[in-house]
């Protein structure tokens, strides 16, 4: 029952997975063209390729620190859509620290820079949770307006208060550069021995090992910490759990917070790793999609990362097929929503075949126990 | 003082009233679902879908059958509107599907259903019209003057000359109010979205109930979209909905789950709204005043303007014993 269990549980995914392309597939059709053509180029384009593949790496990274901001609210059974404005407040605070302070070096700059895009984005949640937690407001509606006005307050911001002065007169509306102590260094120094080469090397750069890092503790810390098992406890039954003494309002302010600050390096990425500047047509969007890998990742913070990764090769696969198949990107954005249906309802079959298998086993217990007794005296 | 009066003048409310009108029909459809008990935060994406089916549905129209919308200015913009709502009927059968019958968590299904409407309009919108973000334009409908209203001077400029879209939707209030307070339908309705297993017991089919109610909130919430593209805007445009199908839920939250409630609730968002929309000359910059509709929102859900109960069931799915 354990290994199937075990097999169960990789296998759902994968059939979800499988689902959404065929779906995907469908559409492909449907408009004329050879779904099988069309994935043979998404493959042979994101994974025959050295800059394909470091490009993947590249968009894995913002992924990989959404994923574990969405997963942690939702351990703590709430959802934090709000991930979006967090990050995009996140990315402004990076900027301003870094751009804003001159003369400090790297080892103080870049942590502050960072320190700073994690508090831009606590303070980002703060509304949501407290009123959340004090009124009742339920998160993803008050979340989703905070992404507005998030949005809003961005480009008040970089195109009124914060604009290069250098740029006016130009159609590009940024910040000024950031000091190169706050910039993220590239990964690119680290890679030039083993002979890899090239723009979308250079790109990536040390925020994808710190993405991995902060998976792996934060692994740690739900399943060997005091704290983490409070927060299990508050998600299995937050009634026996406040009976027991955890305050489930200190749990979820505690995970909220977590979820809102490692949502505030999300942009950082391309911020500080990067442009070197905030544009305003910076990349939108990757709070959504941290969304849809916490939910492949099952929440399960080292889950996250191969998640993350699955949706770097769609992104890059998407640029692929829009190019060599001529097929709309948006076909990945379309084939992400489904596998997003596809895997929670795929999960829901699973815990159900589950508790009906346990059920069945229960029973065999059950009537095999007495006639053991009446065996062995 | 110039302020204050431009608050309040009549152009303002007129253009209120005008868009109140997409907020209040998302929400008439949010009363159904939440009093069947199942959330739907893919309300927003419903519109989207709206929106694009709203536009392309009287631009297609338009172009097959040139004849017959010559002759019947008001075809196109219907077949728009009826376009809307079928696609918004599919996306609720989408949500029905994975909420009520595998009961997986209503919030996810929402998201995803949001998420897939807008790279479904960006897909369609290329393969369409081979650009990502915009349709061509398109025509309303032959905009009307309310009978009797019309003569009462005051009011003249609120009643002549608008969209037979909003009459509709002040009628859908008084229609769904009477629904869900006199008619069978609406009376059982409630019951499953209160105590699913009482109505159960008494032999109320729970899921089927349950899926009327999603339905009718895709429907609705396709012809607020509708609206918006064909009514308001003239075309379809990418983002156009500005998470007015949220904003809609918060309306039917401040409402009180109520119908006539709704249409309060939404006026008051429709008046920020316009506020955002139309050159008020206020000392604020533009982009606060945008957000308007987005921080009373977050009041309303505070419950900082007023306390509100929701059905006791609401949000939770509903197994049969038996399973």
């Amino acid at each position: 029952m354990k290994g199937r269990l075990l097999l169960l549980q990789v296998a759902t995914p994968v059939l979800a997975i499988f689902f959404g392309m065929l779906i995907a597939s469908v559409m492909i059709l449907a408009i004329g063209r050879n779904p099988i053509d069309v994935y043979a180029v998404m493959v042979r384009f994101s994974l025959t390729r050295t800059d394909s593949l470091f490009s993947i790496l590249f968009k894995t990274t913002p992924l990989i620190f959404a994923g574990l901001a969405v997963a942690m609210s939702f351990r703590a059974s709430l959802f934090n859509i709000g991930v979006e404005g967090q990050y995009y407040i996140g990315a402004f605070c990076a900027a301003l620290v870094g751009f804003g302070l001159r003369g400090l070096p790297a080892v103080v700059h870049l942590p502050l820079a960072l320190l700073a895009a994690a508090g831009g984005g606590m303070v980002w949640a703060l509304v949501p949770i407290a009123l959340k937690l004090r009124r009742g407001a339920h998160e993803v509606i008050t979340t989703i307006m905070m992404n507005y006005i998030a949005s809003a307050l961005l480009l008040y911001l970089i195109n009124d208060v914060f604009r290069d002065p250098t740029q006016i007169g130009t159609p590009r509306v940024r910040t000024p550069v950031v000091a190169p102590a706050a910039r993220v260094p590239s990964m690119g120094p680290l890679l030039a021995p083993l002979g890899l080469h090239g723009s979308d090397v250079e790109k990536l750069n040390l925020l994808l090992p710190l993405g991995i890092a902060v998976a792996v503790v934060l692994a740690y810390f739900l399943s060997r910490t005091r704290f983490g098992y409070e927060v299990r406890a508050v998600a299995f039954n937050p009634l026996a759990a406040e009976a027991a003494g955890i305050p489930n309002a200190r749990v979820q302010f505690g995970m909220f917070m977590l979820s809102a600050g490692i949502a505030g390096l999300v942009g950082l990425n391309d911020i500080l790793g990067f442009f070197g500047y905030l544009d305003i047509d910076f990349p939108k969007g990757l709070g959504f999609l941290g969304i849809s890998v916490a939910l492949l990742a099952k929440n399960n913070p080292l889950g996250v990362i191969p998640a993350a990764l699955l949706f770097g090769f769609l992104d890059r696969g998407a640029a692929g097929v829009q190019f060599f198949a001529r097929v709309p990107k948006e076909i990945i954005v379309i084939l992400q929503a489904i596998i997003i249906l596809a895997i929670v309802v795929a999960y829901e079959l699973l815990t159900r075949y589950v508790r009906t298998q346990r059920k069945r086993e229960a029973e065999l217990v059950v009537t095999a126990t007495p006639a053991a007794e009446t065996a062995g005296s | 003082m110039e302020y204050v009066a431009s608050l309040f003048s009549v152009a303002l409310i007129a253009s209120a009233i005008r868009v109140t009108m997409p907020i209040l029909l998302a929400s008439l459809g949010a009363v159904y679902t939440e009093r069947g008990g199942v959330v739907n935060i893919g309300l927003e994406g419903i519109m989207i879908m709206g929106t694009f089916f709203g536009a392309v549905g009287a631009y297609l129209f338009d172009a097959q059958f040139p004849q017959l919308a010559q002759g019947w200015p008001d075809l196109a913009p219907l077949a728009g509107v009826l376009t809307a709502m079928a696609a918004g009927l599919l996306f609720g059968l989408i949500h029905a599907l994975v909420t009520v019958t595998f009961r997986v968590d209503q919030i996810i299904s929402g998201v995803a259903l949001n998420l897939l409407a807008g790279g479904l309009a960006r897909f369609l919108n290329i393969l369409l019209f081979e650009r990502a973000t915009q349709s061509p334009g398109v025509r309303g409908f032959t905009p009307i003057d309310i009978p009797l209203l019309r003569d009462v001077p005051a009011l003249r400029p609120l009643v002549t000359g608008v969209s037979p879209m909003i009459v509709v939707g002040l009628l859908l209030v008084i229609a769904s109010q009477w629904v869900l307070t006199r008619t069978r339908f609406g009376l059982r309705l409630r019951a499953v979205g209160e105590y699913p297993l009482a109505a159960d017991t008494l032999g109320v089919n729970v899921y089927r109930l349950r899926y009327a109610g999603v339905l009718l909130s895709g429907a609705l919430a396709g012809m607020a979209g509708a609206y918006l593209a064909i009514e308001q805007a003239h075309l379809y445009f990418e983002g156009m909905t500005q998470g007015r199908g949220f904003i809609a839920l918060a309306a039917m939250i401040f409402g009180n789950w109520w119908p006539a409630g709704a249409l309060g609730a939404s006026a008051l968002f429709g008046y920020f709204d316009a506020l955002s929309l139309r050159v008020v000359r206020l000392p604020v910059p533009y982009q606060f005043i945008s957000v308007l509709p987005h921080i009373v929102t977050i009041l309303v859900l505070a419950g900082f303007v007023r306390r509100a109960r929701m059905p006791a069931a609401d949000g939770v799915p509903y197994t049969k014993e038996e399973e």
